[in-house]
């Protein structure tokens, strides 16, 4: 009876210090006396967190941190409306997006960051104003934005070169003179156009498109949908002419295009990189990375969507301060913007990425992730609505998808994706 | 007092109010409050106000509901007939299998306790514009098939594995009727020289009408019900051609907040689906005694 006791004893202590990190200690303190922060339920993500909320709690600096990845339901946002509602939210919060964070303060859920004891020496010190600028909301800023992931196109350089092709395509005549070449070969495709059937793939598809053709101009404008314009037309024009010709596929679900050499090109984030270098590196050595395409090249860089997301701090928290401190003292070191980067290769959220002495080294050894880097000024967050989920659905189910099936003329499918949305932003307004 | 001196009465109606608590919490305390959420405004954190008739006037107005509804008419002019005549085959091929009757059984129920997520996501490749089923189509026979990519196809595509998922069960329930019919009357009949088709229109059918209208009833019941398929392998596209009552309300719920609304359309989808369940029995249900 005593060895079985003494198993259990030993049994329990191995899977209590098996999970035990200094971050795991802090999760055993009683609340109020421990900051909770929960991050986004990624590999890269979770392995700089674990590093950092190490060091401050080893530091004694301030009151212990206690990490978890955002618990696993179908979405980040689902998790943590439903861990506010049950009175379970953490003080602190990453992976939020632009939609989520208004709606978020809609239901005033959020702190002001702006009002806190050390922020503009922070923006400062990241030299972020002019990024922070697209996260205002109503002169607040519920948002510290933590990464901004342009979304450029990838290029299978062996296929362009076999093609005779020896730049990047950079306009909508680029790609269909490739794709010709490239789908008069059997069962192959130029290029692949939508990224997928979800509401945030019009991310990766019409809106990336939409901010190259329209010089970074906005899709939502004072609550009212504003691409029925020229570059809309000119983005689904080109989306109608590639599927009417059938240069590329009605859905890419199968298989990474890119890897079984199906298609020549398509939109990828930085998040891609590191993807492929551990699943497919052969494939990432033939990649090169090019601009959104664009009906007529325009001087300077070419506009494109960012995929950025941010942290928050919830308003219900009772240790506002203290992790708002501990925040201050990961975000201004510069050495912890590189281990970001060296983590996740998803480029911090700061304007000194090119300039800054700090991150040289990396990018000298990471030309995918420099390019990256290199377009985080021209790359846009989402609109700041409410209602971004339906209002991208919209765009799925009343523009892209009918051009897709060739039931609508690009025009008509504008108009009717505005006159809907609107009819949805007036709703909720 | 020993057990012996409880009359029948008494152990009746201490069994049935295990029964009866069991349904009011889990039925008549959700309901109540779904009635009550159906009038309310509420967005999760504050205080629920009453409504009025607002959430009314919205839903009535909505127009993805109630082609969402439209879509569930769609679902089973694919899925009854294809689910029936499978699931019949099956039941036939079951009566006449020797051995191994019990494994062939349990393989075909596999697919009912899988899970949905899962298997969502092997149909979504499978079915892919690029897919090893249009990939083997091209390269046999020279076409391909837009199996989720058509706003046409789409739902002929999840009522094909809607159908693979329940034909096994649906299977045993009609072989149950089978394997019940008197082996005399099919003797009689072959007497009298009646053919197989006839036969199968005049006593089989006829013969597992009960067990044809339960399967009718769950097959309706999952047609109003269906959520994971749709959700995980079309997202309720192309063209909202897939977009189920389920997955309009669940958006509703938890990504416009709200609730109110949510509870008011899940309320019109359960009076829908009892009146379409009731016209079904009448029409169809059948008194078969044998004398």
């Amino acid at each position: 009876m005593k060895k079985i006791s003494h198993i259990i004893v030993i049994f329990s202590s191995l899977l209590v210090g098996g999970c035990s990190g200094s971050d795991q200690k802090a999760k055993a303190a009683p609340e109020g006396k421990v900051i909770r922060l929960w991050v986004a339920p990624d590999e890269s993500q979770e392995a700089f967190w674990k590093v950092v909320v190490a060091r401050w709690n080893e530091s004694g600096l301030g009151m212990p941190v206690a990490f978890e990845t955002i618990p696993a339901v179908e979405s980040s946002e689902k998790a943590i409306l439903t861990a506010l509602v049950a009175g379970n939210a953490p003080d602190i919060s990453t992976n939020i997006f632009s939609g989520f964070a208004t709606q978020l303060v809609a239901l005033g859920q959020l702190q002001d960051l702006s009002v806190m004891a050390g922020y503009p020496e922070l923006i400062a010190h990241r030299r972020m104003e002019k990024i922070i600028q697209g996260w205002d909301q109503g002169g607040k800023k519920y948002v510290f934005p933590l990464y901004s992931n342009p979304t450029l196109i990838w290029w299978r350089m062996d296929i362009l070169q076999k093609l005779g092709i020896d730049d990047v395509p950079r306009t909508y005549d680029d790609v269909y003179k490739l794709s010709e070449k490239y789908a008069a070969l059997d069962q192959k495709y130029g290029m692949q156009l939508i990224t997928g059937k979800n509401w945030y793939d019009r991310w990766y598809d019409f809106i990336s498109l939409y901010y190259a053709a329209s010089g970074g101009a906005p899709y939502i404008t004072d609550g009212k949908a504003s691409y029925d314009n020229a570059a809309g037309l000119s983005v689904l024009t080109f989306m109608e002419t590639i599927f009417k010709r059938e240069w590329t596929a009605l859905d890419f679900e199968s298989d990474d295009p890119l890897t079984t050499g199906l298609v020549v090109g398509g939109v990828r984030g930085p998040w891609s990189i590191p993807f492929f270098e551990r699943l497919y590196p052969q494939t990432l050595e033939k990649i090169v990375v090019g601009p959104m395409i664009v009906l007529r090249e325009g001087q300077g860089k070419t506009f494109t969507f960012a995929d950025s997301k941010g942290l928050v701090l919830f308003k219900n928290s009772k240790v506002k301060e203290e992790a708002f401190a501990f925040l201050s003292w990961v975000l201004s070191q510069d050495e912890y913007s590189l281990l970001w980067l060296e983590k996740t290769s998803l480029p911090p959220a700061r304007g000194d990425l090119m300039e800054n002495a700090i991150f040289r080294a990396f990018y000298d050894t990471h030309p995918l992730a420099r390019q990256y880097a290199a377009y985080v000024d021209v790359a846009l967050p989402s609109a700041f609505i409410e209602n971004t989920i339906d209002v991208q659905k919209t765009m799925g189910y009343e523009m892209v998808e009918p051009v897709k099936f060739g039931t609508k003329a690009p025009k008509d499918a504008l108009a009717d994706a505005v006159r809907r949305t609107n009819k949805l932003l007036d709703t909720v307004n | 007092m020993k057990l012996g001196e409880f009359n029948e009465a008494q152990i009746g109606a201490a069994l049935a109010a295990s029964f009866l608590l069991f349904n009011v919490i889990f039925w008549a305390y959700p309901f109540v409050w779904l009635v009550i959420l159906s009038f309310s405004d509420w967005r999760f954190f504050d205080v629920p106000t009453f409504s009025g008739a607002r959430n009314i006037v919205a839903v009535l107005g909505d127009l993805e509901f109630w082609r969402s509804l439209w879509n569930v008419m769609r679902f089973l002019i694919y899925y009854v007939p294809i689910v029936l005549a499978c699931s019949l085959a099956f039941a036939f091929g079951l009566k006449h299998i020797g051995r191994g009757k019990v494994f062939i059984a349990l393989c075909f129920l596999l697919a009912h306790i899988s899970s949905g997520v899962a298997y969502s996501l092997v149909f979504e490749k499978i079915f892919s514009s690029t897919g090893p089923l249009n990939s083997f189509l091209l390269e046999w026979f020279g076409f391909t098939i837009p199996w989720l990519s058509s706003p046409t196809m789409a739902m002929l595509s999840i009522s094909l594995v809607v159908t693979w998922k329940f034909v096994g069960y649906y299977g045993l329930i009609l072989y149950s009727g089978l394997a019940a019919i008197p082996p005399e009357i099919y003797d009689a009949a072959k007497l009298d020289n009646t053919k197989p088709l006839k036969r199968l229109f005049r006593i089989t059918l006829p013969m597992i009408n009960a067990q044809l209208v339960m399967v009718l009833v769950f097959a309706i019941t999952v047609a109003f019900g269906i959520f994971t398929e749709p959700y995980m392998m079309t997202g309720g596209g192309p063209m909202e051609s897939t977009n189920m009552p389920m997955l309009v309300i669940y958006e509703t719920a938890f990504n416009r907040l709200q609730p109110g609304r949510a509870a008011l359309m899940a309320i019109i989808i359960a009076i829908i689906s009892y009146a379409v369940l009731k016209l079904m029995r009448k029409v169809l249900e059948k008194n078969v005694e044998l004398v």
